[in-house]
């Protein structure tokens, strides 16, 4: 604080008040979730719940646990995450060190990749092709038409690139082989490119929902955020006019809510693990020599 | 097969890992081609399954005792008694994952499931167009139960989409007239402003005038108003939250969004004259308030809330509703709902709403040759409706209805084993609606006026609330006030190109009259230019596919006369 002259503290003022700001409109949302979550049927349908929950009552949490389809859903979510972001990274590595060598054709095979990010199939031949494959209503249809995406690439690549050259050529001398030079050196070196992909990665598999709903006939096989999806979107159903069996059937709002907190839950306790990583990981591979 | 190992060869290759070859090696197709199922003594025998789409929220509600989707006391009794396994094999959340579901299956990447419940007029068009579905007309005619024929006759219109060239492709799923919309209203206020129920504009203007003004909840705040409905995507939401009898005082049966026969010519509502009468009375209330200021942005299933809350006086919509909102009686002391019917226009007619025949249509895959055991299932299913057979009472019990102590009962937590809520069948069965036959309430008109409850429908009737019971013997009283929309056909090819923008200009025209910011005389201007910009080309290709429809006698060739 040597600078205090009044256009600084007035930056400094309008800085804090700024983030302040948007700090409270990323979590009063979730509180209101959370109020929500913990009140009353009648309350929250007479629109009386704000940030207090009223008309204390966890009913809304012990229904979700309860619900066998909100449990297998939490659980196939958790497996396509850490299935998905191990098969991805797997692939991302090995592509990613061998493309950070130079070699003949590597441009061409970036291309190849770039293509990929730029132009894509569509839906209709992705369907066919994974229903061909016969992936349908397995958790690979969920697992691997995304495994390997080329800006993830393209970020391993550059982090990869930053590594001292002089370190490999080191340990070539020592006598390793490329496999051990990625698993013991480049790989410890980059770990905060790793983790910012895989968070990447991890957040992307846990949020996507239309995939699930695609590509499984079964609800029970859903993820939970296509869970979520359904159980949310049908509240603003405006075609339900014939359906008051639909009605009656649809979801309190307050174990939408309590759902929708507990999934949001497990990709926020990952986060702060894995924020530290985060600005280096982003930066690190921007910086060129 | 052989294709599809080069596919898998590359697949692996790309993949490097052998684990995941070998977890993809199943997904062998199913080719069970079952021996010829016999009907023996009214079951199948080997069994043999029908394997349908369906169209389902399947996280809300839940099943119980472990069950699934596919594997429920439905289809097993089904399995059981008829020998007929149902089996859903294309499932989608709400109507557009639906839809782009069975968009994707007409690629031809899977099988298409033998029966197909539609709910789209456009997909229906492009089901008959892609030859993928089956002409039943004879089916019809030959295999349709003779109480289910009955029914069907009675709704000859619910045909019209799947019409072509005299040949028939599918048929309304359950085609049966719904309830009506009953107007519910805070009695308490009344009470306390010594009011009566308005049956007149006029009156319906006094009642929520005083609902803003004089304070009907006693807390010294002018903290309500008088009647609350959604604006935001018709003035003519068809079941909760609905202003449309309002513009129907002005306009008799010219109702906004439908389509009238007025002599034989069908004509578009939302163009009459007498809307803008309409709209200069609701721009007069919603300048002093009597109206929910956010009327514009609330669909109609958050329009209620302010009800819910104790705000709002007036709601309208059909008698369940009561069901969501009673909440109020909760949350404020003192609060009453009573159901009245809705007011009379200004020329002293009733005002009138749009009624709903079916839910969908069912289509069939042309590869399905059991026309016949599909009829068996779908009039079991109807057992419940009329009362009879297995489904006497409902449809399981312990499910959504039980027998205790020698009574049958409908309140979940009195059964056997008690339930939270009652299990909804829809969930299980094979559509997402149950068949009725009920009408507008006829049930609950026939307990209002003596009749012992000893069928399963009445039994479930007479267990509802009061205020629902009034509200359906309500519905029932006035069922002549209730008009079909008589266009169910695909968009017109003017409609595809211009109908988006038409209904949008009408919105915002009538939002903005409503909400002061236009003249009124922005009506005028709108009607010319809804003419002028293809209303007039819609007008004519709607009249042409009505002529057509009504041209084949379709229903003497289904034996449906």
């Amino acid at each position: 604080m040597y600078h205090k002259t009044t256009g600084y503290r007035v930056f400094s003022y309008f800085n804090y008040a700024f983030m302040i700001l948007a700090g409270l409109a990323c979590f009063l949302p979730l509180l209101h979730l959370l109020a929500q979550s913990l009140s009353s049927k009648a309350a929250i349908s007479g629109n009386m719940v704000s940030f207090w929950p009223v008309g204390f009552n966890v009913d809304a949490y012990i229904k979700t646990f309860n619900n066998s389809n909100f449990n297998g859903a939490m659980l196939t979510s958790i497996t396509r995450t850490v299935l998905g972001t191990t098969i991805s990274m797997f692939i991302l590595t090995c592509a990613g060190y061998a493309l950070s060598k130079e070699f003949r054709g590597r441009n061409v095979l970036m291309w190849f990749f770039i293509f990929t990010m730029l132009f894509s199939g569509g839906l209709i031949p992705s369907y066919i092709l994974i229903t061909a494959l016969g992936l349908k209503d397995t958790i690979w249809a969920l697992v691997l038409p995304g495994a390997f995406g080329a800006y993830n690439l393209i970020l391993l690549v550059n982090f990869f690139k930053t590594i001292p050259k002089a370190l490999e050529e080191a340990a070539f001398i020592d006598g390793a082989s490329f496999f051990v030079i990625l698993s013991k050196i480049y790989l410890p070196l980059s770990l905060p490119g790793i983790a910012t992909v895989s968070l990447f990665i991890m957040v992307g598999h846990w949020n996507s929902w239309f995939d699930g709903i695609l590509y499984m006939s079964d609800a029970s096989k859903y993820p939970l955020a296509s869970f979520l999806q359904t159980v949310v979107v049908q509240s603003n159903m405006q075609n339900m006019a014939m359906s008051q069996s639909e009605v009656a059937a649809m979801s309190e709002q307050s174990i939408k809510a309590a759902q929708i907190f507990v999934s949001t839950l497990p990709i926020i306790l990952v986060y702060p693990f894995l924020q530290r990583y985060f600005v280096k990981g982003i930066v690190l591979g921007a910086v060129k020599e | 097969m052989k294709k599809r190992n080069d596919l898998w060869k590359m697949v692996s290759m790309v993949m490097l890992s052998a684990a995941l070859v070998a977890g993809c090696s199943k997904g062998e197709t199913a080719s069970e081609t079952a021996p010829a199922s016999v009907l023996k003594d009214g079951k199948y025998d080997p069994p043999f399954t029908i394997t349908i789409a369906k169209q389902q929220d399947e996280n809300a509600g839940k099943y119980i005792n472990g069950e699934t989707l596919n594997d429920n006391v439905l289809t097993r009794w089904g399995e059981q008694n008829l020998g007929i396994k149902i089996q859903t094999t294309l499932l989608g959340g709400d109507a557009s994952q639906y839809n782009t579901k069975l968009r994707l299956a007409l690629t031809g990447s899977e099988k298409l499931p033998d029966v197909l419940p539609v709910y789209d007029t456009m997909l229906v068009n492009d089901l008959i167009e892609s030859g993928q579905v089956k002409e039943i007309t004879e089916d019809i005619s030959t295999y349709m139960p003779d109480r289910i024929k009955e029914i069907y006759k009675q709704y000859p219109t619910t045909f019209n989409p799947v019409v072509r060239e005299g040949k028939v492709y599918g048929m309304a799923i359950a085609p049966n007239l719904t309830e009506g919309e009953v107007m519910l209203i805070r009695q308490d206020w009344l009470d306390r402003l010594n009011l009566k129920a308005p049956t007149t504009i006029d009156e319906f203007e006094q009642v929520i005038a005083a609902f803003t003004n004089e304070d009907p909840d006693g807390n010294g705040k002018k903290d309500t108003y008088g009647f609350t409905f959604s604006g935001k995507d018709s003035y003519n939401t068809g079941w909760v939250s609905d202003p449309v009898m309002i513009f129907s005082a002005y306009t008799g049966k010219h109702l906004p969004r439908q389509w009238h026969n007025d002599n034989g010519k069908l004509t578009y509502g939302s163009v009459a004259p007498g809307n803008k009468e309409a709209l200069a009375k609701l721009r007069d209330w919603y300048a002093e308030g009597y109206l929910n200021k956010e009327l514009a942005t609330q669909g109609a299933w958050d329009a209620l809330s302010d009800f819910t809350e104790g705000k709002a006086g007036i709601i309208i919509g059909r008698p369940w509703l009561y069901d969501s909102v009673k909440d109020v009686e909760k949350n404020v002391e003192g609060a009453k709902i009573s159901a009245y019917p809705t007011i009379q226009g200004v020329n002293g007619d009733k005002t009138y709403q749009s009624a709903q025949l079916n839910d969908g249509v069912f289509m069939f895959n042309k590869d399905f040759q059991n026309m016949e055991a599909f009829f068996l299932y779908y009039d079991k299913m109807y057992d419940a409706a009329f009362s009879t057979g297995d489904f006497k009472f409902g449809y399981a019990q312990g499910y959504d209805y039980d027998i205790v102590n020698d009574e049958v009962t409908f309140d979940p937590t009195k059964f056997n084993t008690p339930l939270e809520a009652v299990q909804g069948v829809g969930k299980m069965a094979f559509t997402k609606n149950t068949p009725s036959v009920d009408g507008p309430g006829q049930s609950y008109y026939d307990l209002a006026n003596g009749v012992k409850a000893d069928t399963g429908v009445l039994i479930q009737s007479a267990s509802k609330d009061q205020t629902t019971q009034d509200g359906y013997r309500i519905s029932y009283e006035n069922r002549d006030v209730l008009l079909p929309n008589e266009f169910n056909g695909p968009p017109t090819p003017t409609m595809q190109n211009v109908w988006e923008q038409l209904t949008t200009m009408e919105q915002e025209t009538f939002t903005k009259i409503i909400y002061g910011n236009e003249p009124l005389e922005a009506f005028d201007t709108f009607v010319k230019q809804w003419h002028e910009k293809g209303g007039d080309t819609v007008i004519e290709e709607v009249n042409e596919w009505y002529n057509q429809a009504s041209e084949t006698d379709v229903m003497t060739l289904m034996n449906l006369k």
